[in-house]
């Protein structure tokens, strides 16, 4: 493609691309993210790529491959156009008979159609699908309908527009006014006001200034902005380039894992295209204005997300925080000023320009403006990436959206944050999500991770978990996040071993203060909010635990007990053929009995039971029926 | 030409060139914040976390380490405010039983206002306050040591494990070392570790209370300015 020297270029380029879009007859979408490619997607798409040919549709059907479109659990997903018939759970062996039957010809197959788990209807279209209708997919709309690696799609549905208008029109005052002026704020956890960041940014002194893109996303159960610079890579350099005129820097980076290598892939290649084609590099559009962007990929390391951490790896140095007595808009990347967003700002930025400040201030709360998308996992039902209006209340996501609890257990509670946010009982699901509601309740919206647990999840095991990973994550250079999480964790370790005793419970409060207010950086600050948001809503576990030496949940190995139940129990013998450590006796026919000295606890034993014979006891009391 | 900068700590008015660190400032001036990583001369990482005070601004205060917190002008600290003495305690306590076998560290438990150790003890040798690394790279530029690992498999190693060239045996990371002296009854064995809580700064002071300077000798080894 010739390169764009005017922006009158631009739109005739624009105009080109959708009159060519717009001849497209049939289309064949398939999501080609990450978790799709998990559930094989890739041969999928091998397959309907033959196929095609074989039947000689080729030339007629367009084959689209998007990244990440956030229905995940039915991965890999296939959305046929014009008549936005949606089917789920391809398997290469189907396509034949999609491409002859629903592409070809205009039947469709039932058996590939998703199932509604509520009503147990059918559901032909993408249009009707539950998950989709009830979110506000301002984003993630986007991924649906772009192939990541051609930015012709990207601007032929409108992009470069914002930077095309901001070059023209904005001064870079006015740009930090409007995104001042939308509300929004950090979506990498700490919610700071993009407008204000950026504000201070350009106000800094230094002549030289950069743009960083954080996507070191590493909570567990979180992947949206993985989703996002997979599916999306140009609305992030977009968003970067609009930030680096307002604040005038012509560098940016892209600070990507090297555990996302898609993410690489398509951030390199969005980067070399939108270079060739002009939208990148010296005298963007013919404005005069120059800004570049490279990936620097990171190592993997948690702690890399924190700001300070990563500037210090992009610059080749170990990836440890430094002390933020002066933030790094004034002293950031090689102690020049420095504007660091998440992939998510970034990428809300060109529609905050192109809609204008009102529109994306019209959706949210009155503190949180705007959509955010949310990683649903756990034991829900439909597991995946969620866009919803700040504010909405965590019942409609959870249950509305994503369908409720798997196997029809009771929902517990929600984890929301990542390691570094809290978990909300049931009785708050009515809270909205938002970021001063959620820090009240002592959790945080933070990346977005969104972690459902059933009645069959401890507490105690799960603050024990997200401790490891912080111990495990910390770049141990301060004493009280390097030793302070690890006697929280020798105490919680203690406790849901049956050593606890009653007098560690105020110590933990104690150390939980210490190591929140006198850490180095963000990680050791909030490394104790799993504790704190379990010891508030859930300490009644922590004392069965200390107190009747009792797991209510059948979690913790040192305090259950395998039983069977001599009135289910058949004696078909299959538990103890299943237990590895032959700790199961009985002859045929007869009740068979677990040594308990033998057991290691296991559970192989109770998943192969028919008869619901093998039931976990906690301190003589059963936990839940299997 | 300096620059001076006015700034308050614990009530007193206190004058210090743009440029230093509110620990400097304190310790220059006579006012006591107890530290471990920080030594002159060297770059501060705020890795001990004992230096911390209370930086009050806007109405609110923050906690943060005073080694690594530059003076300004009208700055307000309180290096010694009950809040700022329990955390220091704690942080303490957390030092102390990591890495009881030091006189250092016993001491600077004692005048932190330890009272008990409440975790079980741990006999490790290395609090990784970064004394000995930055001693190596900073004075000597000999980068011959430098740290490994993250998080509890961080430890102070050679590069790739084998001393380089570089690394001329000088000692200098052995004499800044706070684990090199060992406690006043000698070096504790594994499970007889304890919090002795009687380093010459008890002695000196029948009343202790933390904060204040107790002149003790170890001052000398740890830069304490009345100690001179």
């Amino acid at each position: 493609m010739p390169r764009l020297k005017a922006i009158t270029e631009l739109f005739d380029l624009r105009a080109q691309l959708q009159a060519a879009r717009a001849a497209e007859k049939t289309v064949i979408t398939v999501c080609g993210g990450t978790g799709c490619q998990a559930s094989k997607s890739l041969a999928v798409i091998d397959e309907i790529r033959a196929e095609l040919k074989r039947q000689q549709l080729d030339a007629s059907v367009k084959l689209r491959i998007t990244g990440c479109q956030g229905f995940c659990e039915n991965g890999p997903i296939m959305v046929i156009d014009p008549r936005n018939l949606f089917y789920c759970r391809i398997v290469p062996e189907d396509v034949k008979e999609i491409i002859s039957q629903s592409v070809a010809g205009t039947e469709v197959i039932e058996r590939l159609l998703y199932t509604d788990p509520a009503t147990g209807k059918k559901i032909r279209t993408e249009a009707e699908i539950p998950f989709y209708r009830a979110q506000d997919r301002v984003l993630l709309s986007q991924n649906r309908q772009i192939d990541p690696c051609a930015i012709e799609d990207y601007v032929a549905i409108g992009g470069y527009t914002a930077l095309a208008k901001v070059l023209t029109e904005f001064a870079p005052e006015a740009v930090i006014a409007e995104i001042g002026a939308s509300g929004l704020r950090g979506r990498g956890g700490g919610g700071f006001p993009t407008g204000k960041k950026w504000a201070s940014c350009r106000a800094a002194a230094g002549d030289e200034k950069y743009v960083v893109c954080n996507a070191d996303e590493g909570d567990p159960g979180a992947y949206m902005d993985r989703s996002v610079l997979e599916g999306n890579p140009h609305a992030v350099l977009e968003g970067m380039a609009i930030g680096a005129w307002a604040i005038g820097a012509e560098q940016g980076y892209v600070y990507v894992r090297k555990e996302y290598p898609l993410a690489v892939a398509h951030s390199r290649q969005a980067i070399t295209q939108a270079r060739e084609i002009g939208l990148l590099g010296a005298n963007i559009l013919g404005s005069g204005f120059n800004f570049d962007v490279q990936v620097a990929r990171g190592g993997g390391a948690f702690i890399c997300g924190e700001s300070t951490a990563l500037m210090a790896s992009v610059e080749g140095k170990v990836g440890e925080p430094r002390a933020k007595d002066v933030h790094t808009v004034e002293d950031g990347l090689w102690h020049r000023p420095t504007t660091l967003n998440n992939v998510e700002t970034w990428a809300n930025c060109p529609s905050i320009i192109n809609n204008g400040a009102h529109w994306f201030a019209s959706k949210g709360t009155e503190g949180s403006k705007g959509t955010k998308i949310f990683a649903l996992t756990g034991q829900v039902r439909n597991t995946g990436l969620v866009e919803v209006a700040m504010g909405t209340p965590l019942r409609r996501i959870i249950f509305d959206i994503g369908g409720g609890a798997i196997n029809g257990r009771a929902i517990k509670a929600v984890q929301t944050g990542g390691p570094s946010g809290g978990c909300l009982p049931a009785s708050l699901f009515d809270l909205s999500v938002d970021f001063e509601t959620l820090e009240k309740a002592g959790s945080m919206v933070g990346s977005g991770g969104m972690v459902v647990m059933d009645e069959k999840t401890c507490m105690v095991d799960v603050a024990k978990y997200f401790l490891a990973f912080l111990l495990d994550e910390s770049c141990g250079k301060c004493v009280p996040c390097r030793i302070g999480i690890d006697r929280m964790l020798e105490i919680i370790t203690d406790i849901s071993e049956g050593r606890g005793r009653p007098e560690q419970i105020p110590l933990l409060e104690e150390l939980v203060e210490t190591v929140q207010e006198t850490s180095l950086c963000a990680l050791g600050k909030t490394a104790p909010n799993p504790v704190i948001s379990t010891l508030r809503y859930f300490r009644d576990e922590y004392l069965a635990h200390i107190r009747e030496k009792r797991c209510p949940a059948g979690v913790c190995r040192e305090l259950i007990a395998y039983v069977i139940d001599g009135e289910k129990c058949t004696g078909c013998g299959v538990c103890l053929r299943a237990c590895p450590y032959e700790a199961i006796k009985g002859a045929k026919k007869e009740p068979h009995i677990i040594d308990a000295l033998a057991c290691r606890k296991c559970g192989i034993c109770s998943e192969g039971c028919k008869f619901e014979a093998i039931t976990i006891s906690s301190g003589g009391v059963p936990c839940y029926s299997m | 030409m300096l620059q001076y900068v006015t700034l308050t700590i614990d009530g007193a008015k206190v004058r210090a060139p743009k440029g230093t660190s509110v620990l400097d400032a304190a310790v220059h001036d006579g006012i006591c914040i107890p530290h471990l990583c920080h030594t002159p001369d060297l770059s501060d990482i705020g890795a001990c976390r004992l230096c911390i005070v209370e930086h009050v601004r806007n109405g609110t205060s923050k906690i943060t380490a005073s080694c690594t917190l530059l003076v300004q002008e009208g700055m307000m600290i309180r290096a010694n405010s009950d809040r700022a003495r329990k955390l220091r305690r704690n942080v303490a306590e957390l030092l102390l039983t990591e890495a009881p076998n030091s006189r250092a560290i016993q001491d600077i438990a004692l005048r932190c206002g330890v009272k008990e150790a409440r975790y079980p003890f741990r006999n490790n040798d290395c609090v990784l306050c970064g004394r000995c690394v930055r001693t190596c790279t900073e004075l000597y530029r000999g980068n011959a040591i430098g740290f490994v690992g993250r998080g509890k498999n961080r430890h102070v190693e050679y590069p790739f494990g084998t001393r380089p060239d570089t690394c001329v045996l000088c000692r200098a990371c052995i004499t800044v070392c706070p684990m090199s002296i060992p406690p006043c009854d000698g070096p504790m064995k594994r499970g007889e570790e304890r919090f002795c809580g009687k380093c010459e700064s008890q002695l000196q002071i029948p009343q202790y209370e933390s904060g204040d300077c107790v002149r003790c000798d170890l001052g000398r080894g740890f830069s304490c300015a009345r100690h001179r």
